[in-house]
């Protein structure tokens, strides 16, 4: 049975996007974080104190992730404009940056079969710049289709200073931003433009759909982690008005960026901190809830462990440098919203240290707290399974193991980009690549490995000390959760993956597009 | 002749289903079969032969006298009257013998096995049903309780068949269904009160999701709690009209958190030493890696598995917070009506698990329960055995007509009585006549050494049979150890002793000094 055949799939663009808002599971979800917090605080005899400072640490981190996870899906629902007959002018840019020409054009064709009256299309060629074989061969892509294309010769800003120097160039009152491999639906201008009738909204973001999924075990994964952020997360932020521009999809109100001075080039997440600095400035902003253009996910794991990287330092930046809480003009909710956001990135120090605790006590017999009874289990399985439980009802049952094991097994790449935001190390902004690299991975999760190798003689070493008991055997249950969750990443890692997984290819077709192509 | 060829096609193949349909319930049935008879070999070579426990003497003690008497006790006792009634007519018609009282049990229990399968087979499918009753069939708290001479297997039957019934009239919306669940409603209420906690389950489960039920089924449960209500209240009448429940039976502690997961770790594993439970118990984390695998796109709790969950957690919660707010009854037996469904959520998870993971944890699930089946089997230390037998029979062959046993909790009187062949008098510590109206006196400290030199004034040596502490175990042992020189001490089972003391310097010694002497 392939991945397609499997019933349980659904329908991969809908799905996602309706997931519901049981308040009463909500607020059951919120008292139980809180009464497990609490009694891990108050109810256990310290163990080690400096283990236990740490534990609730990560507890006050983890209290925060959940609160904030339900505050924002809360309420999900969404508001359709009321005039949808708004028909302004559009820039439709096409960032490019040395990917494939094919890839191009199915992109440039699909604009230019979008079902609006008054467009123009852009292919904003940064390959010169950036010194890609291709760039040529997209100005004759260009030529070809009879679009504009706009080749840079002057460097700087990198994505960011590419759209910069488009929007100097052009002059509509809307901009539509597309990357290279995202194809829109036909009906991508007109869902999005009508929003823009309320002259204070500033953008619309779109979600960003992995059309390739299905490819391997990595598409299907990153896509499926993708699928709780452009779900819940992005429809709850929408009502907060606090949606994230994501750098494509989207169409952007010109005057509002000129305002703000342009896409961000500071950062390495240029959309994430123009979004921020839009909301700065009283622009209003709209997540629409419908896949209206289809991208692709990457490939392979360097690439992807790439992505996150830049993912993670943009948003870490934001805090580090465009600190949402002391920012004028945003309010509290939208101020909560970037902080939530952005921290999501630490959590790799959190899972780090929730998973040395099992090493420290093989090694020493230290713990963080005493415990004698199952009274954490009570209060802990019930917090957690409430948690899961909230995730699904909100994502619509599209949230799954390996959409974790990514989250959580990305912990390396996370506080990579820590210590480089808080070092303010400098860090290019690389273009996602759009073929899957080839190459050995295993190197990308040593560090999963040694901790399982570490664990091995640590729970060797506890077993001669102390014989199977019952700290022994829990802790042992907790390193198994953690390779466990590790799993899904080291097996995207695995170079023998390709050889023993068939890929399989769907016919996109298979999902009637609006514009009628098919590959 | 197209349509003759048509005609044969299709009876072959109806021909073909019937016989496919056939054969599948042919091997259905001796599948099941073999559970049954696993079970009842299991009994026949195992549990059947075993000493008489506390509670089934006092179950043969109640049920030795007349149908009048029998409610006037029961109704003394915590428990209602069904069992007691139908376990005096079986013994009325098939003899007196323990194991014929125990063949009782183990039918309901052999019973209980197809039932659910019937039961999983209606909410989920045949798998599913086919599992769970072997999960129930191999169960060692099950087994344990299907050769006990008391209600448990009886409760478990009528549950099952109750939620049989239940799921009927929501699943299926067969109007009949209703008449079986107001029978198995008036039978549950008389075979114990805990039947109470399942029908506030179903009440519960109604409350959330009446949706799934057909209409004016809100009137028609309404009516069927009327039932419930009616059934009850003679009983209810005649209890209050005898006047205060009666201390015969062990206290019960209050509950910790402990006791809740003692209850899961004994309904999968049965009866074990305080270290395996502790083991199991240790490895309480992995419930959370399973919870993390289920995570899978499209694996939604269906309203057959939030009503079993309901039932699980919903009892567990009442029975704890009554036990620690109004009065201890937080007992794993009590609950035993939980376990189908237990074990009917544990294989609804394990089938929805992808791939060979779900193959390979329902093979781990048989091989735990198979192994723990084993060792409650032979383990001579597992805490529920009580060996009352070889304590009466060693007691026999050893004591003289001068002297005098004691035992102590006085309700152990029952099973000793059972065995006890001796010369000497039984007495118990405190004293009681059993054969008296009321409640066992309580233990008075100040009382005790008149209470011992009342009931071994001139006997020559005392047998001290300890089991059962109710708190003041340690005082009359100490009490004897103090006052008189102690020749013998012997461990039958777990918490079950026997010591004998000297009670005169002038006393000959007895056989067992003798042989000890020789020793």
């Amino acid at each position: 049975m392939t991945y397609y055949d499997d019933p349980q799939v659904g329908d991969m663009r809908k799905d996602f996007l309706e997931g519901d808002s049981p308040k009463g599971l909500f607020l059951l979800n919120a008292a139980m974080a809180i009464a497990y917090f609490l009694a891990l605080v108050f109810l256990f005899e310290v163990g080690n104190r400096v283990l236990f400072t740490l534990l609730i640490a990560g507890e006050v981190f983890h209290l925060w992730q959940v609160l904030t996870f339900l505050y924002t899906v809360w309420d999900t629902s969404y508001k359709a404009p009321t005039n949808t007959s708004l028909r302004s002018g559009v820039d439709i840019f096409i960032t490019v940056c040395g990917e494939p020409v094919e890839l191009v054009e199915e992109t440039v064709r699909a604009a230019r079969l979008l079902n609006y009256p008054t467009y123009t299309i852009n292919i904003l060629n940064d390959g010169y710049v950036a010194g890609k074989d291709n760039w040529r061969d997209i100005e004759a892509l260009a030529d070809r289709l009879g679009v504009r294309c706009i080749t840079r010769t002057v460097g700087g800003g990198a994505k960011a200073g590419n759209i910069n120097n488009a929007l100097r160039l052009t002059e509509n009152p809307l901009v539509a931003i597309f990357d290279a491999d995202h194809v829109p639906h036909s009906d991508f201008l007109s869902k999005t433009v009508p929003y823009f009738g309320d002259l204070n909204v500033g953008f619309v973001q779109t979600p960003q759909f992995y059309k390739n999924y299905a490819e391997n075990y990595l598409t299907r994964s990153s896509w499926e982690q993708q699928e709780l952020f452009f779900g819940p997360i992005c429809k709850g932020k929408n009502r907060l008005n606090a949606a994230t521009m994501c750098g494509t999809n989207m169409v952007i109100r010109r005057s509002a960026l000129v305002e703000v001075g342009g896409m961000c080039t500071e950062s390495i997440a240029e959309d994430f901190v123009t979004g921020l600095l839009m909301h700065s400035k009283g622009y209003t902003s709209v997540y629409v809830p419908e896949v209206l253009a289809e991208g692709l996910a990457t490939e392979d794991l360097l690439t992807y462990s790439k992505q996150q990287f830049r993912w993670a330092r943009g948003a870490l930046d934001v805090i580090f440098r465009y600190n949402p809480l002391f920012m004028r003009g945003l309010t509290m909710a939208q101020r909560i919203q970037y902080l939530a956001s952005a921290s999501f990135y630490i959590s790799g120090l959190v899972v780090v240290f929730d998973m040395i605790l099992p090493l420290i006590f093989f090694f020493t017999g230290m713990v963080p707290v005493e415990i004698s009874s199952m009274f954490l289990a009570l209060v802990f399985l019930p917090y957690m399974f409430l948690t899961l439980f909230s995730i699904q009802r909100a994502s619509n049952y599209t949230f799954t193991f390996p959409s974790l094991g990514f989250s959580m097994g990305g912990f390396n790449i996370h506080i990579k980009a820590l210590f480089s935001a808080i070092t303010r190390e400098r860090s290019a902004f690389q273009v996602t690549e759009k073929q899957k690299a080839r190459g050995n991975f295993l190197p990308l999760v040593r560090w999963h490995i040694a901790y399982l190798v570490v664990a091995a003689i640590g729970i060797t070493y506890a077993v001669i000390r102390q014989g199977f008991d019952a700290s022994v055997i829990n802790n042992t249950a907790w390193v198994l959760i953690n390779a466990a969750v590790f799993y899904p990443f080291i097996q995207a890692a695995l170079p023998e993956r390709e050889a023993s997984t068939p890929v399989v290819h769907k016919p996109i077709t298979k999902h009637k597009h609006a514009y009628g192509l098919s590959r | 002749m197209a349509y003759l060829a048509n005609s044969i096609y299709r009876r072959a193949g109806r021909i073909q289903t019937q016989a496919s349909r056939t054969s599948e319930r042919m091997q259905t049935t001796l599948i099941l079969g073999g559970m049954m008879l696993f079970s009842g070999l299991l009994s026949f070579f195992f549990f059947a032969g075993q000493s008489l426990r506390l509670d089934e003497a006092q179950s043969l003690w109640q049920t030795s006298r007349s149908v009048l008497d029998i409610f006037t006790v029961v109704s003394q006792d915590v428990h209602v009257p069904l069992y007691h009634l139908v376990l005096h007519l079986w013994r009325t018609l098939l003899g007196d013998s323990v194991i014929t009282a125990r063949l009782l049990s183990l039918a309901f229990y052999m019973a209980s096995i197809p039932a659910l399968y019937a039961l999983g087979k209606l909410a989920y499918n045949r798998n599913v049903g086919l599992f769970s009753a072997m999960l129930l069939s191999l169960s060692p708290f099950m087994n344990w309780y299907g050769n006990e001479i008391r209600m448990y297997t009886l409760l478990t039957l009528i549950v099952i068949l109750n939620q049989y019934f239940f799921l009927k009239i929501w699943k299926a919306r067969a109007p009949g269904a209703w008449w079986g669940y107001g029978i198995t409603i008036i039978f549950g209420v008389y075979t114990h009160y805990f039947f109470f906690l399942n029908l506030a389950a179903q009440a519960a489960f109604y409350l959330f999701r009446s949706d799934v039920f057909p209409r004016k089924s809100f009137s028609k449960l309404l009516g069927m709690a009327l039932v419930a209500t009616i059934a009850i209240a003679p009983w209810i009448g005649f209890v209050l009209y005898q006047g205060q429940l009666q201390n015969q039976e062990p206290v019960l502690m209050t509950p910790t958190s402990i006791n809740i997961f003692n209850a899961f770790s004994q309904f999968i594993i049965g009866f074990q030493t305080d270290n395996l439970n502790t083991i199991f118990l240790s490895l309480w984390p992995i419930t959370v890696l399973l919870g993390f695998i289920a995570l899978r796109r499209n694996q939604r709790l269906g309203p057959e598995s939030v009503f079993f969950l309901t039932t699980i957690l919903m009892s567990m919660a009442l029975a704890f917070i009554v036990s620690v707010t109004i009065t201890p009854l937080f007992v794993s037996r009590y609950l035993i009506f939980t376990v189908p469904s237990l074990y009917l959520l544990m294989t609804s998870f394990l089938v929805g698990y992808a791939g060979n993971l779900g193959r390979w944890l329902r093979y781990g699930l048989i091989g735990i329960m198979a192994i723990t089946l084993v060792i409650e089997i032979f383990n001579p230390v597992n805490p529920v055995k009580e060996n009352y037998a070889q304590a009466a029979q060693f007691i026999n062959a050893n004591v003289s007509p001068q002297d005098v046993v004691v035992l102590s909790s006085p309700f152990t009187v029952y099973p000793v009585d059972y065995y006890y062949r001796g010369a000497a008098p039984l007495e118990t510590l405190p004293v009681w006549d059993r054969y008296a109206y009321g409640a066992i006196p309580a233990f008075d400290a100040g009382s005790l050494e008149a209470q011992v030199n009342q009931v071994t004034a001139d006997h020559q040596q005392v047998w001290l049979l300890l089991s059962y502490d109710q708190g003041y175990e340690k005082d009359i042992k100490e009490y004897f150890d103090t006052h008189y020189q102690r020749v013998l001490d012997k461990t039958f089972s777990d918490n079950l002793t026997l010591y004998v003391y000297k009670l005169r310097y002038d006393t000959p010694l007895s056989q067992v000094e003798k042989k000890l002497t020789l020793e």
